[in-house]
């Protein structure tokens, strides 16, 4: 009996720690977009991913970083318990003092504290900071473990191999290594694991065209997570238990198996030898062909890295372009495209910003652009070179023009309104008409979903308070944060992400949306509808710029005319459900959704809304304030 | 004198490992009772089997006459001294003698009183606040013995107590430990491989192996008159030699019939004989029973020990007198130095349960 | 003992680059305001009621969180000890496995579960229970602190009880302890190292973390690691964030040293 519950309380504590493994695992082969519902068995994910060099590319780089960090971290930290065993206590102290800031710092900080002192030295980010700070993070690992291990060891037999006439490195390598083997491997180990599950110090630290898994995911929680990364997390799991199960457990059962044979006096047949051997041989083998698989895979990319052919950096949001279409491009112009994503303008500014890291071309939203060309951060395009520019929609090319004169700088890549997407069964159709809907406590039941997003979310407050959307009065503010506060109770959740996949499983009745993912939601669960409220709302448009330091900028051009092809425009609002400001395109599109006035909204819809603009540096830090001021409550 | 401990028929499996098998002791009241054998011989487990600490397959064991067989260790009036003092790191000294008083709900004079006793038996008396980990073996074992003591247990185990000490600490302690068995009065039950304490400490000594009880018996019994070639072999130096017994008092070992003084074998059969070096009696060349060369010497302080070639062996000599190597002596036993055993007539019949 | 200590050289490089000379700049920015003046109004700034709030919010979650992890941990160190010392290289690869599949898209697994149409309150409704609704509350983020740092806090604990003599155990219970007395007395002293390095891997994140309270907190949850996290990236207020990240490693020092207090010898060691 006690043993049973004793086997229970395991299994149950087992389970926790599985269960959202196993989950992920079970969503890769799920036949929808949506997490939380499931549409059948699929391969397709499998499929994608093996197709999509993004992830690939990710791919490697992860377990490049990881395995360079964790070998690298693991010789320099070994080597260097060896020196602190030789130094004096309070030297001992110190260096071990030091060695506990990374593991008692958080990780936010320390990510930051790295990239502050990358920039204070004019040191710009790449692979190499990334692979550095890896290190740096690793190292406490690697000595908690090898340290206990050595001083357990002691000098006995070090000394007696000295005096058998070996030299202190011989000594080192075949006695005392082999002693703290264990804690080398496991401290290897963890600093493996660390690396590869690290997401903020890579996000600070990396460079131009550096994805890694963590930062992929990251980057797509703004357009919702695609299962694609999730076989690929699943692949890579699999992968990772298969060559640690082989080359730990197979051996040591070999192990077992002769020390049973010994035990009952009996020798080892020839033959089981043999098997032993193989079985070890089998053991290397698999870490070493895995550590060469790793090689080979990041091979080509750090290849590129040292430069191969024209390429260009291309700086965006996560999953925010059709894959193919970039394969496309590099075959018909033979230049590559180096992708690296981002979830936020907010979090992609600083980056520009520090200036660290240069992008041939970004994309981004219309008000953060406005910042970006104030602070000469981008440089006017050269339409010669756009001969496609002519698809463009007019009409929005003006609305553009009145915060960019001329359209120098921004072009149109996707453009779209914010409303209210519910559901009809829950709801019944037209019954929401205002952002007041937001606020009603009988709809609150059905759960409601606001945006966790400053600018997006005030806008919803100040509408209905009749103000300007891009106000920055103190006194209106105020006001603005009151009554979101009044509405906090009644809110199920703040989320940009996936505030989609809530109303598609219906785990929300009604909720802020892009209106963007309205036909995304729609082809997930026929139920949904659009609204954009009667005071209005913002509309929005991502625009490609081409950074001031671009350092290929025709390259760039190239790829912004490749994108406003009509056939290229189809791909993007086949592959995003954005609308695209692209004329030609429209013709190409369906009439059914065409005609769709939540997607294309009428003119006469268009002329209640508004567009966010830049309003200086002092009115972003009063908006910031007041933002902290609704969120700290 | 009563029994104050019994083991009935225990027997006890590791893995398919049969380590006891079907074991019978009995231990009186205020005995020191060693149970001696190899390592793997089944005797810390029997100890272990009396502590508490594992249950036998089957059989059962009586104390004062009240089966505790699964009664766990603590409900059980016995305490042990762990092999390696088993001390509580965490605690000083003081604090681990009081653990056991702390839990029997002892008033804190009493305990502070104990403490000083005990320590003052084991001769550490100004250690009670010192930390544990910075005594040296030798204390470590000593306050080991005293935290157990001072409960007041009726048989006190101790589990190779000496094993990790030094000689000369270990020729001192087993003096204490006789000392303290008899200020105490109690039961002790001793397990060692080491024969020389088990002589030097014991009443009763039990010879074990591969999980039988060779033989038992007061020290000098076992010393001289073991009972196979296991316990000859395994208390002290001796010639085990192959021999037929031609009738009763006589038998014939390499070809010379020696007379001894044992009966009831039959008549021509083989036997296994046991003579203790110091037993074989050297003297001038064919004025013994037999005749050899010396072939080894060495001196050993006391008495001087040679390796004699005689009738196609070789004998293990001790004696106070030289006799130099290549030197033709003659050899003799004295009658009552001979010891006859049965032949086993297989290997594993040597390990029978020997009837105590 | 190997009278080398130009060995430790390469890594007090890194300790230099990679964490010294970091950890000035964020004292530099954390003392500097945006012209690059002196001041104390990034310290100070922890004042202000959102940060006040902000961080002692993040204390008492990650408290929870470490003293719930502790709670859960400690019988599997207890189990483990007894049914599991020789397969140490097993425990550890079972625990660490998880962290192989990535950190975010675990969290984002117990949205998926938690979530009110989720996979556990389908389970829950089949089996005709009521649904259970924490997501987006205090409840899911620390289910979800907890889910990531259980690992942190059996480690350390399986590695010291695993060490524990059995003898001491043993020795206990034939000195008449119950089985309660040896845990109280025994063997909670014996592993107190292995609960204090468990409590700092578990606390030290906790406290720091944005993610989960993000991912699961449904924005509603705000602790100083988002208003940090915010003030870098949303903000571009690297100044008040480094202040502020100052301020938040003072408290975990502090609590560091209360801790360590009660660790003698430091033998606490994750693997």
């Amino acid at each position: 009996m006690k043993n049973f519950l004793k086997r229970f309380y395991l299994i149950i504590i087992l389970l926790f720690l599985y269960l959202p493994i196993v989950t992920l695992i079970v969503l890769s082969f799920n036949d929808t977009k949506t997490m939380g519902v499931w549409k059948g068995f699929t391969l397709k994910w499998y499929q994608d991913m093996f197709s999509n060099p993004q992830i690939l590319n990710a791919f490697c780089n992860t377990l490049f970083i990881a395995l360079l960090a964790a070998v690298v971290s693991t010789v320099v930290g070994t080597v260097a318990c060896v020196g602190i065993m030789a130094l004096s206590k309070r030297q001992k102290n110190a260096v071990l003092q030091a060695t506990n800031i990374p593991l008692l710092n958080a990780d936010i900080v320390t990510a930051v504290a790295l990239l502050l002192a990358f920039g204070m030295f004019g040191i710009s980010l790449s692979l190499g900071t990334v692979v550095f700070a890896h290190i740096t993070f690793c190292l406490p690992y690697v000595i908690l473990n090898v340290l206990p291990k050595l001083r357990q060891t002691g000098t006995i037999h070090f000394e007696a191999a000295q005096d058998l006439g070996a030299t202190p490195l011989y000594a080192f390598m075949h006695i005392v290594l082999p002693d703290i083997m264990p804690g080398v491997f496991s401290g290897f180990l963890l600093a493996f694991t660390m690396s590869l599950d690290d997401f903020i110090i890579t996000y600070f630290t990396r460079g131009a065209g550096i994805n890694t898994i963590s930062t992929l995911v990251y980057s797509q929680v703004k357009v919702g997570i695609r299962p694609t990364i999730f076989a690929l997390s699943t692949v890579i799991f699999v992968l990772v238990l298969i060559v640690l199960l082989l080359s730990n457990f197979l051996p040591e059962k070999m192990e077992k198996a002769r020390e049973k044979a010994e035990k009952e006096g009996r020798e080892l047949t020839p033959e089981q030898r043999k098997k032993r051997r193989t079985a070890k041989r089998i053991g290397a083998g698999i870490v070493a062909a895995a550590v060469v698989a790793v090689c080979v895979l990041a091979s080509p990319y750090v290849g590129a890295m040292a430069g191969k052919g024209e390429v260009i950096y291309f700086y965006n949001y996560g999953d925010y372009i059709d894959p193919d279409l970039i394969s496309a491009f590099e075959a018909e112009t033979g230049i590559s495209v180096v992708m690296d994503t981002f979830d936020t303008n907010e979090s992609m500014y600083p980056i520009i910003e520090g200036g660290q890291v240069s992008y041939d071309l970004i994309v981004a939203g219309d008000y953060t652009i406005e910042k970006m060309i104030e602070n000469k951060l981008i440089q006017p395009i050269n339409y010669d070179n756009i001969p496609n520019a002519a698809n463009l929609e007019p009409a929005y090319m003006e609305i553009l023009a009145s915060t960019d004169p001329g359209n120098q700088y921004m072009i149109p890549y996707t453009w779209g309104t914010v409303g209210i997407l519910y559901n009809k069964t829950m709801i019944p159709e037209g019954r929401i008409t205002s952002w007041k809907d937001l606020w009603d406590p009988e709809l609150a039941e059905h759960g409601i979903l606001m945006m966790d997003s400053l600018r997006d979310t005030f806008m919803v407050a100040e509408l209905i308070l009749g103000y300007d959307m891009n106000t920055s009065d103190p006194e209106e503010l105020q006001k603005v944060v009151d009554l979101l506060i009044e509405q906090q109770p009644l809110v199920q959740a703040y989320e940009n992400d996936s505030a989609r996949d809530d109303i598609i499983t219906e785990s929300a009745g009604l909720g802020m949306i892009y209106s963007g993912e309205y036909l995304y939601c729609l082809d997930e669960n026929e139920n949904l509808d659009y609204v954009i409220p009667e005071e209005g709302t913002n509309v929005w448009f991502d625009c490609f710029v081409i950074p001031t330091n671009a350092k290929n900028k025709e390259g760039a051009e190239k790829f912004i005319n490749f994108m406003l092809d009509a056939e290229a425009g189809l791909a993007t609002f086949n592959y995003l459900t954005y609308p695209i400001p692209n004329a030609a395109t429209m013709e190409l599109i369906d009439e059914e959704i065409r005609e769709d006035e939540n997607v294309f909204p009428s003119q006469e819809t268009l002329d209640r809304c508004d567009r966010f603009h830049y309003l200086g540096k002092e009115a972003d830090q009063v908006l910031a304030s007041y933002w902290k001021r609704f969120r700290g409550n | 004198m009563s029994n104050i401990l019994e083991l009935q028929h225990v027997s006890k499996k590791f893995d398919n490992d049969l380590v006891l098998d079907d074991l019978c002791l009995e231990v009186k009241e205020n005995t020191f009772m060693t149970l001696l054998g190899p390592s793997g011989c089944g005797k810390t487990t029997t100890l272990r089997i009396i502590g508490g600490f594992t249950t036998p397959d089957q059989g059962c064991v009586l104390f004062e006459g009240k089966d505790i067989t699964n009664l766990p260790p603590n409900k059980r009036q016995l305490n042990t001294v762990f092999q390696k003092y088993a001390l509580f790191p965490h605690m000083t000294v003081g604090e681990n003698i009081a653990f056991g008083l702390k839990i029997s709900g002892k008033s804190d004079e009493y305990i502070r009183d104990k403490i000083k006793y005990a320590l003052k038996l084991v001769n550490m008396d100004d250690y009670a606040n010192r930390d544990v980990t910075m005594l040296s073996g030798g204390q470590q074992q000593r306050i080991a013995i005293a935290r157990a003591i001072v409960n007041e247990p009726k048989v006190l185990l101790l589990d190779e107590p000496l094993g990790a000490l030094d000689l000369k600490l270990r020729q001192d302690m087993q003096y204490e430990l006789i000392r303290l068995k008899n200020e105490l009065g109690i039961t002790f039950i001793y397990v060692t491989h080491d024969q020389e304490e088990a002589l030097t400490m014991s009443d009763t000594v039990v010879v074990m192996n591969q999980g039988y009880i060779q033989q038992m018996g007061t020290p000098e019994n076992i010393y001289n008159e073991p009972e196979n070639a296991f316990v000859a072999t395994f208390i002290g130096d001796s010639n085990i030699l192959g021999g037929i017994m031609l009738r009763d008092k006589l038998v014939r070992i390499l070809g010379t019939d020696f007379p001894c003084v044992d009966t009831g074998f039959g008549v021509n059969k083989p036997v296994d004989v046991v003579i203790r070096p110091e037993d074989v009696i050297l003297g001038e060349a064919g004025k013994g029973q037999m005749d050899g060369v010396v072939s080894h010497l060495i001196f050993k302080g006391v008495h001087y020990e040679m390796e004699v070639q005689a009738g196609g062996f070789e004998w293990l000599v001790q004696s106070t007198s030289m006799f130099p190597v290549g030197q033709p002596v003659s050899l003799s036993v004295d009658p009552f130095n001979i010891q006859i055993m049965n032949k086993p007539e297989s290997e594993d019949e040597e390990a029978v349960v020997v009837d105590v | 003992m190997f009278k080398k200590k130009w060995l430790t050289a390469p890594y007090l490089v890194f300790i230099l680059c990679g964490t010294v000379i970091p950890l000035l700049a964020i004292f530099y920015y954390g003392f500097t305001d945006q012209e690059g003046r002196f001041t104390l109004e990034n310290i100070t700034a922890i004042a202000d009621e959102e940060h006040a709030k902000a961080l002692g919010l993040a204390l008492l979650f990650a408290l929870i969180c470490t003293v719930v992890c502790l709670l859960l941990a400690y019988p599997v160190g207890l189990i483990l000890r007894k049914h599991a010392g020789g397969r140490k290289g097993l425990v550890v690869f079972i625990l660490i496995l998880p962290m192989w599949m990535n950190f975010l898209l675990r969290t984002f697994a117990w949205k998926a579960l938690l979530a009110n149409n989720g996979v556990l309150n389908g389970i829950l409704g089949s089996l005709n229970l009521d649904p259970i609704r924490i997501i987006n509350t205090p409840a899911a983020v620390v289910l979800g602190m907890v889910y990531d740092f259980l690992p942190f806090m059996i480690l350390p604990i399986y590695n010291v009880m695993v060490k524990i003599d059995n003898n001491l155990i043993e020795a206990a219970y034939d000195l008449g302890a119950s089985g309660k007395t040896v845990l109280t007395k025994v063997l909670l002293p014996l592993s107190m190292p292995g609960i204090i390095s468990g409590i700092t891997m578990v606390f030290v994140p906790a406290v720091t973390t944005f993610v989960i309270s993000q991912i699961l907190g449904g924005g509603k949850i705000y602790l100083i690691g988002n208003i940090i996290e915010q003030e870098f990236t949303l903000n571009g207020n690297r100044q008040l964030g480094s202040g502020l990240s100052l301020v938040m490693m003072v408290f975990i020092l502090i609590s560091m040293a209360l801790l360590n207090k009660f660790d003698k010898n430091g033998e606490g060691s994750i693997i």
